[in-house]
């Protein structure tokens, strides 16, 4: 009976542990987790900020979850040491795991910006159901906020904050918010709809300095500016939590690196969710795609494969569906391709019904697409670039507004 | 169980199944009613047009597993246990549109419902007619269907029946070849012989 570990409770780390008991339901599990809080659905704290959704309706399994599992849960606890020769990690308490296979779904920390100022209070990351919890306890009193980042996180901050009717400030770097995930003609268009609804864009400031005596009253600008703020959000990226790693120990790049059955470098430790970095199905090279609906299959593949059941995993694809107001966005893959010589791009705006659709192909196979408004059959495009196969109609039909499931058929 | 089979090559695209699926999830349940009705009943099974001109009735399929119930951010796509329908709770769904981009066949929809709580945008989609099932009636669209474009049918027996006319096609298309041995050619006469007796 082997002993398996699994560090980290995000969705990778429970999709595994319930992979793992569906294939064995005897040997022992055992789970480390920093955060207390029961398994709950990450993408979801920032309608709790927005006020839409009570914090209670964040869990996405019952209170005895662990129990029911057979899953000897260490939780509140932080891993501080692997040690891979004797397979065995310490906790931050002092516990001591020993493993036979070992599943690293850590996730990822929050970059945080060390200028002067930066422990005031009222400056907060949003990751944890805790921090969500902190800014609504400190939201009374706040008129305006500051949002550093137009990611997906420094986005979601300010549209939550926006929803409220709380001033807010952006500083990006690129003109436009979510440059990562879109082009700039649908940044542009988002951006409108965001400033349409009182968002202030600073693009190419950043913050020098936190003002304030407890909390935080005012950010300096690079520039010199000074911006009265009672709260800050910040949403400068994730880095893989990899803390606990011993230098060397295991192969890393901008994730822990792991093979197509979501294996490290290390015989018998796997990765899964924001710490990982496996194959990207579109750039076709080890990519992170830190995002819950990855996190979400690779916990359940890799748990198989911890299972002793050998499952391939395909690949991740960066892909997001958010809601701005009366504008639906979906996209996915790549949408600002390296060179456009090899890349073939078709665009499409339909201001009547407000809607605007980008495909990026590379030698006849759909690799990217952005979707603004009406993205209900955005998932049939979605699939086409999972599968990756060379497209069998004319591209033209794809971008139509009434393209569906059957505009692939003869 | 029974299933919902789809057969297109049958499909006129009358889009009658959407009129009656559209009826079936209607708080009057009838087509008068269900036309007065706000928020305006809307189909779950969405005829589509091939390239080529054709209908195509296009609705859920009821993965296992399903790749909207692993995308749900709030865990509101559900299997039911019974009747292995996924199905989805409107009061717990936020819209997020997760599930459709989960979906490889673009079958969800987002509107109100007179089932979710008012005013509210929910995902919609075929919830095989369950309530219909638990009493006694096939789901609306095949009832609708005349060209039996949609049929209600077990399975196994559907694809049995593929299965034979596949083989009965392939076997009139393809002639016999003529250096088959003795014995092939013996065995197939007594098999036909018995088929005859058989029919008579």
């Amino acid at each position: 009976m082997p002993a398996y570990l699994v560090i980290g409770n995000g969705i990778a780390g429970i999709n595994a542990l319930e992979a793992i008991r569906s294939l064995d339901p005897r040997s022992p599990l055992t789970l480390i987790a920093e955060e207390d809080f029961p398994p709950y659905s990450r993408p979801l704290i920032s309608l709790v900020l927005e006020g839409a959704l009570p914090p209670e309706r964040l869990p996405i399994r019952p209170p005895d979850f662990y129990r029911r599992l057979g899953v000897r849960a260490l939780v509140g606890q932080r891993v501080v040491e692997l040690d891979p020769k004797a397979a065995r990690v310490r906790t931050d308490r002092g516990e001591q795991v020993a493993y036979d296979r070992l599943l690293i779904a850590s996730g990822a920390h929050p970059r945080t910006v060390e200028a002067p100022g930066h422990q005031l209070a009222g400056i907060f990351c949003l990751r944890t159901q805790a921090q969500v919890q902190a800014m609504r306890a400190h939201l009374p009193g706040v008129k305006r906020a500051v949002v550093l980042g137009g990611g997906l996180v420094g986005f979601k901050a300010a549209y939550a904050l926006l929803r409220q009717g709380i001033a807010v400030t952006m500083l990006i770097r690129s003109p436009h918010p979510l440059s990562q995930q879109v082009d700039p003609e649908a940044g542009a268009l988002i951006r409108r709809e965001l400033e349409r609804h009182g968002l202030e864009v600073r693009v190419g400031v950043e913050v020098s300095a936190f003002l304030g005596s407890k909390a935080v009253e005012a950010v300096e600008l690079s520039d010199g500016e000074r911006l009265a703020c009672q709260m800050v959000v910040v949403g400068k990226g994730v880095r893989p939590a990899v803390d606990f790693l011993p230098p060397e120990a295991v192969r890393t790049d901008s994730g822990i690196l792991v093979d197509q059955h979501l294996q490290t470098s290390l015989e018998g430790v796997y990765a899964a969710g924001d710490v990982a970095q496996a194959r990207d199905l579109v750039r076709g090279q080890p990519w992170v795609n830190a995002i819950w609906p990855v996190a979400a299959e690779q916990g359940m593949i890799a748990g198989a494969n911890l299972a002793g059941r050998p499952v391939v995993y395909r690949g991740s694809l960066g892909r997001n569906v958010i809601r701005i107001f009366t504008l639906d966005l979906m996209t996915a893959g790549l949408v600002n391709p390296p060179r456009q010589d090899d890349y073939q791009v078709l665009t499409h705006r339909d201001p009547r019904r407000g809607t605007y659709r980008r495909l990026v192909l590379h030698r006849q196979r759909l690799v990217g697409m952005v979707l603004l408004g009406r993205v209900e059959q955005g998932g049939v495009l979605l699939a086409l670039i999972q599968r990756g196969l060379p497209l069998e109609v004319d591209p033209q039909r794809l971008l139509e507004p009434t393209f569906n499931f059957a505009s692939l058929l003869p | 169980m029974k299933k919902v089979i789809i057969h297109p090559e049958r499909c006129v695209g009358c889009l009658q199944c959407m009129l009656a699926c559209a009826v079936a999830h209607s708080a009057s349940r009838n087509l008068v009613g269900a036309l007065q009705e706000e928020p305006r009943p809307r189909p779950r099974i969405h005829v589509g047009v091939t390239p080529s001109g054709r209908g195509f009735p296009n609705r859920c399929r009821h993965c296992d597993p399903a790749p909207c119930m692993a995308a749900c951010l709030p865990g509101a796509i559900f299997r039911d246990p019974t009747t292995a329908t996924v199905l989805i709770d409107p009061d717990r769904c936020i819209a997020c549109a997760s599930c459709a981009m989960a979906c490889p066949f673009g079958v969800l929809r987002f509107h109100p419902t007179f089932q979710a709580p008012p005013g509210k945008e929910v995902a919609v989609k075929c919830d095989n007619c369950d309530q219909r099932q638990a009493q006694g009636l096939p789901p609306a669209c095949v009832e609708a269907c005349l060209t039996r474009a949609l049929t209600f049918e077990e399975p196994d027996q559907a694809l049995k029946r593929q299965t034979d006319r596949i083989s009965r096609l392939v076997l009139e298309a393809v002639p016999y070849a003529e250096d088959l041995p003795a014995s092939l050619s013996l065995l197939r006469a007594l098999k036909q012989a018995t088929a005859e007796m058989n029919r008579r």
